[in-house]
């Protein structure tokens, strides 16, 4: 595994990089883009580490799947959601949140890692045998887990409609601040589209 | 390479400062979005630690570490749907996605 020192260093030194970049940057739209990077060299680390099938997840599912996702959502904001000022009291909390975190944990690997000898079995094969196998129930569970995600994530963003037999004076009030996102000038299609599905006020 | 073999320790290090900075962006970040995107960070911290505890430790589950890495990727995929729909919502509700005015539940 040393002949690997080069690539490891570098995807490690990215990785680390692009991390910081997605909790500095101002604008979502960088973060995002910096988590893009940041997830294809932890890709790259999987397969580093012969976990082809985590590595081919980490591409599709990350890089591909909830990357897009933020963007997607990124590009609905008005503004990408630009970050407002944080106060300072919760930069140094937090400052000091992770340090007791990091001193923690560095003092747990202070011990020593176990030093055993490199795990020969790998491969797709042995992931599927163990995930058919022992692993079956909760690999079942995990279509029940997506499916009701769907459901909730369709169920929470989707346009609340007004009942049939609301009042009028509820749906009046949707309709006139649909009408006034409509007429104000300035309004893109981008707010229509957010407004629309706004809950009757 | 005059440098110490790569190693499970040096691993550990990188997903543990990787998850201390995602941490820290999850409890700084004003904006809700990256809030969620710190937590993926983090997530992914934890992904690499597992993998390389099942690269580097024989396991009589055999890795056991690279099926849970995948069990949490979903797990982060769940998450994002929900928790981006979540932000949408309220950004319907408050026009706004700071972390600050989102306070429904108070009083």
């Amino acid at each position: 595994m040393n002949n690997a020192f080069l690539p490891i260093a570098l995807a490690c030194a990215v990785a680390l990089v692009s991390a910081v970049g997605v909790i500095l940057a101002r604008r979502p739209v960088h973060a995002v883009v910096a988590l893009l990077a940041h997830s294809l060299c932890v890709a790259a680390l999987f397969l580093i580490m012969a976990a082809d099938l985590v590595a081919l997840g980490q591409v599709l599912i990350y890089s591909g799947a909830i990357v897009v996702l933020f963007l997607f959502v990124v590009a609905l904001l008005p503004h990408g959601g630009i970050e407002s000022v944080v106060p300072t009291g919760r930069v140094v909390s937090a400052v000091v949140a992770g340090a007791a975190l990091l001193a923690a944990l560095a003092a747990g690997l202070a011990v020593g890692a176990p030093t055993a000898p490199e795990n020969p079995a790998g491969g797709v094969e042995a992931i599927g045998r163990s995930l058919f196998g022992p692993l079956i129930v909760p690999f079942e569970l995990t279509a029940a887990l997506l499916l009701v995600a769907i459901i909730g994530a369709v169920a929470i963003w989707r346009r609340q409609e007004p009942e049939p037999g609301a009042k009028a004076s509820s749906r009046a009030a949707s309709e006139g601040s649909l009408a006034h996102t409509a007429d104000a000038p300035g309004a893109t299609g981008r707010q229509r589209l957010l407004d629309e599905g706004g809950p009757a006020r | 390479m005059a440098l110490a073999p790569i190693g499970l320790q040096h691993f550990l290090v990188l997903g543990t400062i990787l998850f201390c900075i995602g941490m820290y962006g999850a409890l700084s970040r004003s904006n809700a979005v990256g809030v969620l995107l710190s937590i993926e960070l983090m997530l992914n911290a934890v992904n690499v630690i597992m993998v390389a505890f099942a690269k580097f430790i024989d396991t009589p589950q055999e890795l056991a570490g690279q099926v849970f890495a995948i069990f949490i990727m979903t797990v982060a995929a769940a998450e994002a749907a929900v928790g981006l729909a979540i932000v949408i919502s309220v950004y319907r509700l408050r026009h706004s996605i700071q972390v600050d005015d989102i306070d429904l539940l108070k009083n």
